[in-house]
């Protein structure tokens, strides 16, 4: 239950399950939708529009892996491979069938949630650390075997997928730049938190938190966990589809590269120090890793002509600091950003007490 | 939902001497219909809306139910409940077809609902659920007069198979049966009444003997919110939550005699326990309550801020020592300086909004405390923090209210001055005595009683008081109350206890002091807070009589007195006290059903201890027994230590 101040009450449900409340909360999300929609691509350069499009893409990408681990209890370890179907799926469908990009994003979407199901049906039978090795081989067999060894050399391109520039426009829409693309990422975001925060308040979400706290009693209710788990890993699929989809405008090349199993463990990292089973913990993770990253790469820019070891070994660098963050995390913030925010937000709402 | 606090609107009416309440809710319920909400009520987690026609054809229905059943003018419809529109139609249907309303406290003992019942010659008993159908099941072989029993709430009842037990929809049934036969029926029921008839037979709590049923009218009740509104109009939008017991005439005042004149939307509560969470969430514009529920609210906030973060605390503190000076000025009747004002905003900022919006109080615009004597500490502090809290004197002889404070001219020594039509006198004995039209038609059944009250249209109070320069009434004491002091003077242990009571420890007081040699108190500590202030300093207890006998307890009450004592002429001072064993409870008779002391009965029972506090005894031995609600006794044997209070 959220905290609402005096004097807000509900005559019907409708009312009570309405997302902005108060004139404050309502005032707070305007000024939000304002800066993320027009101030911010006006006033900030291109450089802060480029951070924002991979805090955007991380937000897209995590989104699926907070919904099976933070909502629905099924730890994954193979998201990048969904991501990577969408993307190809996307690419392909341009390239080779001159389908537009709207509809080619739907399809990615789709074919990579179905990817996801067939990945998804183990967890029918196993739990815990058995699935993560399902979903880890869905992993290597999606992005190393299939990708690198047979989608990668469709039409002789070797192992780059390029899309020319022009190819990816929504009616008249170009997507060629940066801040187009930031523009095409606020949308997509906007869109996809709201279908994940809606499912979550709606019977479906119900069942995945159900399943989430714990199956058996989850089924006790009469909750089918089979057809919940794999409709989890469906939509966790979209979501990775979309993304993959959207990521085909901000790469000049498709390589299996882009979407190897690091790829899928930093997206677990992003909800761990966001906050697992939290929306607003998808976007704090995903601000956190890229803006610390940014950070690090500022910090070792004047020190580089000392130790240019430093900056060669870079990739390194930013595996030591994820590493470091993750474990600084889980000793000192275990639930995450998400919750330190819900802590600020509590106590100006208990002001001038503490309980 | 979400609203500004527009002003609504108030339009008063002629009250002739035809008008009647039902009359009242036919006329809203047309001018309203279905487009204004005229009751809530919280249910499965929402405020279920009833709009003035829903009201209308309720009560409607149950009255004409009640016709089939074989209601008359004048018979008595007993109610007995929590605070839900189920009672408030029940009233106002008895009333429709002549009747008049009787309301029992729910947590009153078997006899006591006997004595009512029985004395009333009540021939309906609406219950609210099983507790109240067991209550009416078993007096109903001494209250012959009795002829059904109704009950609302289902759960626990499938089982009961009586031929005296109805359903509240079965009720309704019959009357809607009615209906059909007998079109326009109940309008023509409602036609026949008269202003003068009797609408409500009011027990009132007395602080001795038995309870006396007070008669009041339809004009009673009609004037006295009318008079009360001329001061602080109510508007139509205006929210009220009614949460203490309809059988206290505070709560009819509001939510009958205003209620169905400002036409204000009445909430109630989810459950009793739930009733300080769901002011919170309406956010009332008006509010009356009894001290009690005034001071409870101020422990809470002390308890907390006890426990509160340091720059949490260091917030409270500033902004409340600016809240007092302002509130102090504001008391002086001085203006308030400009940087005092701009003050007074900064902490209404860092703290009283918030602090506002966690009593529920944010919204509001008048509150009231009347029933009893309220400590001036309380009295300044909810004016310190920007609740414009108002006293009101009156008995339930005179439909509840006859003195009020005006906004602009708040005291907290006094009560205010008389509302329109009322006028207030001090007889040469120091009797406060009253005349208006809302003063009551008598006691029923009790002539000698309603001769030694009503005399010449006077309204004896049997309070003691007097009028000061300002033309205020000071509500001294009850008249039999007043101590005399060893020096002579006179003291009132009303407002020594209440000015105990500030200290959040101290949940009720017991001040004995008449023609003493010195005062001594009786203290019930409050289990909660002293419980919670004992745990975290590692002092073990396991029971109330064991934490209120804990020397390091009896410190800190010692020094909540020694703080009281300060301000006190030395007479007055209070010198010894014990710490009681158990809280007061109205089961016991210890407390009226609105939470008076009875001062008669206590002294009385308690008269080992009164014993004790002026013979010089360390220790006082007690050997007693407890009545349980269940009608469960117990006994018990225990030891309580005398405590000297050392001077200054």
């Amino acid at each position: 239950m959220s905290w609402l101040p005096c004097g807000v009450y509900h005559e019907n449900y409708k009312q009570d399950h309405r997302w902005w409340q108060t004139k404050f909360v309502w005032g707070k999300m305007i000024f939000l939708f304002l800066f993320v929609y027009v101030l911010f691509p006006r006033f900030a350069g291109l450089y802060w529009i480029g951070v924002a499009n991979i805090i955007g893409y991380t937000v897209l990408s995590a989104l699926g892996v907070q919904l099976l681990i933070g909502y629905c209890g099924q730890i994954t370890l193979g998201h990048a491979a969904f991501i990577a179907v969408g993307a190809y799926v996307c690419a392909l469908s341009i390239l080779m069938f001159h389908l537009p990009y709207v509809v080619s994003m739907i399809i990615a979407a789709f074919i990579a949630g179905l990817w996801s199901v067939l990945f998804g049906l183990p967890s029918a039978k196993v739990k815990g650390f058995y699935l993560i090795m399902t979903t880890m081989a869905a992993q290597f067999i999606t992005v190393d075997f299939i990708l690198t060894q047979y989608v990668s050399r469709i039409g002789g391109r070797g192992v780059a997928f390029s899309l020319p520039p022009g190819t990816i426009k929504i009616g008249p829409w170009v997507i060629d730049n940066d801040v187009e693309i930031y523009y095409l990422m606020v949308i997509l975001v906007t869109l996809c938190t709201l279908a994940l925060a809606n499912l979550l308040r709606s019977r479906v979400g119900r069942a995945w938190i159900a399943i989430r706290d714990n199956d058996i009693a989850a089924e006790a209710l009469g909750v089918n966990i089979v057809k919940y788990k794999l409709l989890a890993f469906f939509v966790a699929g979209v979501f990775g589809g979309v993304a993959g989809a959207f990521w085909v405008c901000n790469l000049a090349a498709l390589s299996p590269e882009h979407f190897m199993w690091s790829w899928s463990l930093w997206l677990v990292g992003v909800i761990l120090i966001g906050g697992v089973g939290s929306i607003h913990g998808v976007f704090f993770g995903s601000m956190f890793m890229v803006l610390v990253l940014e950070a690090l790469k500022f910090a070792i820019a004047p020190l580089a002509p000392t130790f240019p070891q430093l900056q060669m070994k870079f990739l390194f660098l930013k595996e030591a600091a994820f590493g470091l963050a993750i474990c600084l995390f889980l000793l000192y913030e275990p639930n995450g950003m998400a919750y330190r925010w819900w802590q600020i937000k509590n106590y100006f709402n208990l002001w001038p007490f503490s309980y | 939902m979400s609203r500004g606090d527009k002003k609504g609107h108030y339009e008063e009416i002629e009250i002739t001497e035809d008008l009647t309440l039902p009359k009242l809710l036919l006329r809203m319920a047309k001018k309203y219909g279905d487009r204004k909400v005229a009751l809530r009520e919280k249910e499965f987690g929402i405020w279920r809306p009833v709009t003035w026609a829903e009201y209308l054809k309720n009560v409607k229905e149950f009255a004409l139910g009640l016709v089939s059943l074989g209601i008359e003018r004048g018979d008595k419809v007993v109610m007995i409940g929590d605070n839900r529109p189920e009672g408030l139609y029940a009233e106002m249907a008895a009333m429709s077809v002549g009747g008049a309303g009787v309301w029992i406290f729910q947590d009153c003992l078997i006899d006591e609902v006997q004595y009512i019942v029985d004395h009333s010659d009540a021939k309906f008993y609406v219950a609210e659920g099983q507790e109240e159908v067991d209550k009416g099941l078993a007096i109903r072989d001494q209250c012959p007069k009795l002829k059904k029993i109704i009950w609302d709430d289902p759960k626990g009842m499938r089982h009961y198979d009586d031929p005296m037990l109805i359903s509240f929809k079965e009720v309704q049934r019959l009357g809607r049966e009615l209906d059909e036969k007998e079109p326009g029926l109940f309008e023509e029921l409602v036609n026949q009444g008269k202003g003068d008839d009797i609408c409500l037979l009011f027990y009132t709590s007395g602080t001795t003997g038995q309870p006396k049923g007070a008669l009041l009218t339809h004009y009673n009740m009609l004037k006295m919110g009318q008079n009360l509104m001329r001061v602080d109009p109510c508007y139509d939008t205006d929210d009220f939550v009614s949460y203490l017991p309809f059988a206290w005439i505070g709560e009819q005042m509001m939510s009958i005699s205003c209620g169905l004149q400002a036409g204000f939307t009445i909430n109630f509560p989810e459950e009793p326990e739930t009733a300080m969470e769901n002011i919170r969430e309406i956010g009332p514009h008006v509010m009356f309550a009894n001290p009690r529920m005034y001071e409870q609210m101020v422990r809470n906030i002390q308890v907390k801020h006890l426990d509160a973060t340091w720059l949490k605390r260091v917030a409270f503190n500033l902004a409340m020592k600016i809240g007092y000076h302002v509130a102090d000025l504001k008391f002086a009747k001085k203006p308030i300086p400009w940087y005092w004002k701009a003050l007074q905003y900064f902490a209404y900022l860092i703290c009283h909004k918030k602090l506002k919006d966690h009593l529920g109080l944010s919204r509001i615009r008048h509150a009231y405390t009347g029933g009893a004597a309220m400590g001036p500490d309380h009295f300044r502090f909810f004016h310190a923090i920007g609740v414009n809290l108002k006293q009101i004197y009156g008995q339930t002889e005179i439909a509840g209210i006859s003195v009020l404070h005006r906004d602009d001219d708040i005291k907290f020594d006094t009560v205010g001055k008389p509302i329109p039509e009322t006028e207030v006198r001090i007889t040469e004995e120091g009797e406060i005595i009253s005349r208006s039209p809302s003063v009551f038609k008598g006691y029923y059944k009790n002539p000698e009683a309603t001769a030694k009250t009503l005399r010449d249209g006077w309204l004896h109070s049997g309070d003691t008081g007097f009028i000061d320069a300002d033309g205020h009434l000071v509500v001294f004491d009850r008249t039999k109350d007043i101590m005399v002091l060893s020096d002579g003077s006179k003291s009132s242990p009303q407002f020594l206890e209440a000015r105990l009571k500030f200290s959040p420890y101290i949940k009720d007081a017991w001040v004995i002091g008449d023609k003493m040699p010195y005062v001594t108190a009786v203290i019930c500590i409050d289990y909660n807070t002293v419980g919670k202030w004992a745990e975290d300093r590692g002092i073990a207890y396991t029971s109330y009589p064991e934490l209120s006998q804990k020397p390091e307890v009896y410190e800190l009450v010692k020094k909540a007195i020694v703080e009281v004592n300060k301000t006190l002429p030395p007479a007055a001072k209070i010198k010894r006290f014990v710490n009681l064993y158990k809280e007061f409870d109205p089961d016991d008779d210890e407390l009226t059903r609105t939470r008076k002391l009875r001062r008669a009965f206590v002294a009385q029972r308690y008269k080992e201890i009164v014993d004790g506090l002026y013979s010089g005894v360390e220790m006082i031995h007690i050997d007693t027994t407890i009545t349980y609600e269940d009608g469960r006794i117990s006994h018990i044997k225990t030891d309580l230590r005398v405590q000297d209070v050392p001077e200054s």
